[in-house]
C-alpha cells in the first residue's frame, strides 16, 4: 500500500499545528483550567488536510512535546496517532459540518483515545501521569474500584468533555481561517456546511 | 547566523557548552536515548535508577549539571508523591499494614518506586538530550543521513518555532493582562480569559502558512530526495556502527520480554 504524500502546505499546516498544541496546552495548564485542549491542532488539520495529515500531527506532536517539555510523554505517541487517524476519518464523512456535529465528533474521538492511552497509563505509570485527572482515579481507587476500571473511567469523563469542546474551537478556527487559505486544502469541502 | 543560534539557544532547553555530550552526532544522542527509554521498561528498579545517576553524572561531565537535575526534581517529585498516594494507600494489597486511621502497603510502595524510577531514566536521558542538542543539529543530522526532506522539516521545523511562539505567548498573556484581563480569579474569569488568549495565538500561528508555502515551493522543497548539507554535525563510522547495535539492542530487549511472557 502506497501512503499518501503530503506537499509543502500540509508540511507548514503540521507543523503549526504542533506548536499550537504545545502551547495552547501551556496556556489552559497556566490558567488552571482541568482540560487539556492540547489538540486543536490536530482537529485543524484532520479538516483541512485529512486522516494521514491529522495522524502525522498528532503522533509528530506528542514526539517533539516529549523530547522538549514533557519527556513522559513520549510512550503517548500512539495516541496521539490514534487522534489524528479517528479526527481525520470523522472529517472525511462530514463530522465537522456544524458546530455541533464537531462537538458530538470531539466525544466520539474521546473513546478509541481513552482505549490507547489507558493500557499506557497503568503498565507503564502506574495509573498516574500527573495531570488534575489523577484526582479522578485516585478517587473511584479509593471507592473500591480496580485501578484499569478507576483510570479508564476517570479518562474517559474528561476525554468527552475536554474533545468535543477541542472540536467545536478546532470548528470555529478552521470556519475563520481566510477564505484563500481554507480553499487550497481541498480535504476541507468534507467540512463546509 | 550565529547571532540567531544563539538567541535561540537562550530560548530553548538547549544549553550551549563544549562539553563531550555537544560533540556527539544528534543521531547517536537520539539513539542513545530511544534504548534507555527502552531499557527503563524493562530493566529492574534498581538499574534504573543506576542509569538516572548516570545520567545525571554525565549532565555534569556534558557541562548541564546546573539544568538536568533541577528539571528532573521538578517533575519527578509531584509524580513520585501521586504514585506513592495511590499505590502505598489507596490501592488494596494483600499485604496492607495499619498506620494510625490508614491503611499502607509496603508492596504498593515498591511498586510505586519502580514506576518513579522509570519515568526517571526517561526523562533524565530526555533531558541529557534537548540540553546538549540544537534543533537545527538534528535537521542538519537527518538531511545528512539521508532522511526525506519532508521527515526532516517535520521534526525539525516546530522544535524550532515552538521557544518563540512560547515567548509570543507570554507577551500576548502579558498584554492581555496589561488590559485589565483577570487570569487568576475564578474559573468563570479564567474560562473567560481563554478566547482572548488563544485566537490571537492560534490567528498567529496559521496566518503566515501561505507565505512560509510559497517560500518552500519557490526554493524547489522536495525537488530533490535527498539534500545536500553543507554544516552537517561530525560523524565517525564508530558513531554509526554505535547507533546500529544500540537501536537494535533497544528493540530486542524489548521484545524478548514481551514474547517470553
Amino acid at each position: 500500500m502506497k501512503l499518501p504524500t503530503l506537499d509543502a502546505r500540509a508540511l507548514i499546516l503540521i507543523s503549526a499545528a504542533i506548536v499550537i498544541d504545545n502551547v495552547v496546552g501551556e496556556t489552559v495548564y497556566l490558567l488552571k483550567i482541568p482540560l487539556f485542549l492540547d489538540c486543536i491542532g490536530i482537529f485543524t488539520v484532520a479538516m483541512l488536510a485529512g486522516p494521514f495529515a491529522a495522524a502525522v500531527a498528532g503522533a509528530l506532536g506528542i514526539f517533539i512535546g516529549g523530547l522538549t517539555v514533557q519527556p513522559f510523554a513520549l510512550p503517548f505517541v500512539p495516541v496521539g496517532f490514534m487522534i489524528g487517524l479517528t479526527a481525520g476519518g470523522l472529517a472525511r464523512i462530514g463530522g465537522f459540518r456544524t458546530w455541533w456535529l464537531a462537538m458530538i465528533s470531539g466525544a466520539l474521538i474521546g473513546i478509541p483515545t481513552t482505549l490507547v492511552s489507558v493500557p499506557i497509563i497503568v503498565f507503564l505509570f502506574g495509573g498516574v501521569t500527573g495531570s488534575g485527572v489523577d484526582f479522578a482515579s485516585d478517587y473511584l481507587v479509593a471507592v473500591g474500584s480496580t485501578l484499569i476500571k478507576s483510570v479508564g473511567f476517570a479518562n474517559l469523563g474528561i476525554s468527552l468533555i475536554d474533545k468535543s469542546l477541542t472540536g467545536l474551537i478546532a470548528f470555529m478556527i478552521a470556519n475563520r481561517l481566510p477564505l484563500r487559505l481554507s480553499t487550497s486544502f481541498r480535504f476541507f469541502a468534507h467540512s463546509r456546511g | 547566523m550565529d547571532r540567531q543560534r544563539a538567541q535561540a539557544a537562550r530560548t530553548l532547553l538547549f544549553v550551549t557548552a563544549a562539553g563531550p555530550l555537544h560533540a556527539l552526532n544528534p543521531l547517536t544522542k537520539l539513539m542513545a536515548f530511544l534504548w534507555t527509554v527502552s531499557a527503563a521498561i524493562v530493566l529492574p528498579p534498581t538499574l534504573t535508577l543506576a542509569l538516572v545517576v548516570a545520567g545525571v553524572v554525565l549532565a555534569y561531565v556534558a557541562g548541564v549539571g546546573g539544568v538536568v537535575p533541577a528539571k528532573l526534581v521538578a517533575t519527578i517529585v509531584p509524580l513520585a508523591a501521586a504514585l506513592a498516594l495511590m499505590h502505598g494507600f489507596l490501592i488494596v494489597r494483600p499485604d496492607e499494614v495499619p498506620l494510625g486511621p490508614l491503611h499502607v502497603s509496603p508492596a504498593g510502595f515498591r511498586y510505586a518506586y519502580s514506576v518513579v524510577a522509570r519515568i526517571a531514566a526517561m526523562l533524565t536521558a530526555s533531558l541529557l538530550f534537548v540540553t546538549t542538542t540544537h534543533p537545527g543539529d538534528v535537521l542538519a543530522s537527518l538531511d545528512a543521513a539521508g532522511v526525506s526532506p519532508a521527515v526532516g522539516y517535520l521534526i525539525a521545523s516546530p522544535l524550532l518555532l515552538l521557544e518563540p511562539f512560547s515567548k509570543r505567548t507570554r507577551a500576548i498573556r502579558d498584554a492581555q493582562r496589561a488590559r485589565g484581563m483577570n487570569l487568576t480569579g475564578t474559573w468563570k474569569a479564567r474560562v473567560r480569559a481563554l478566547p482572548a488568549l488563544l485566537v490571537p495565538l492560534v490567528t498567529l500561528a496559521l496566518s503566515d502558512l501561505d507565505h512560509r508555502a510559497m517560500v518552500l515551493e519557490s526554493r524547489a522543497f522536495g525537488g530533490e530526495k535527498r539534500r545536500t548539507v553543507l554544516d552537517a554535525p561530525p560523524d565517525s563510522r564508530g558513531q554509526s556502527r554505535f547507533r546500529r547495535i544500540v537501536g537494535a539492542l533497544a528493540v530486542v530487549q524489548l521484545a524478548v520480554p514481551l514474547l517470553w511472557h
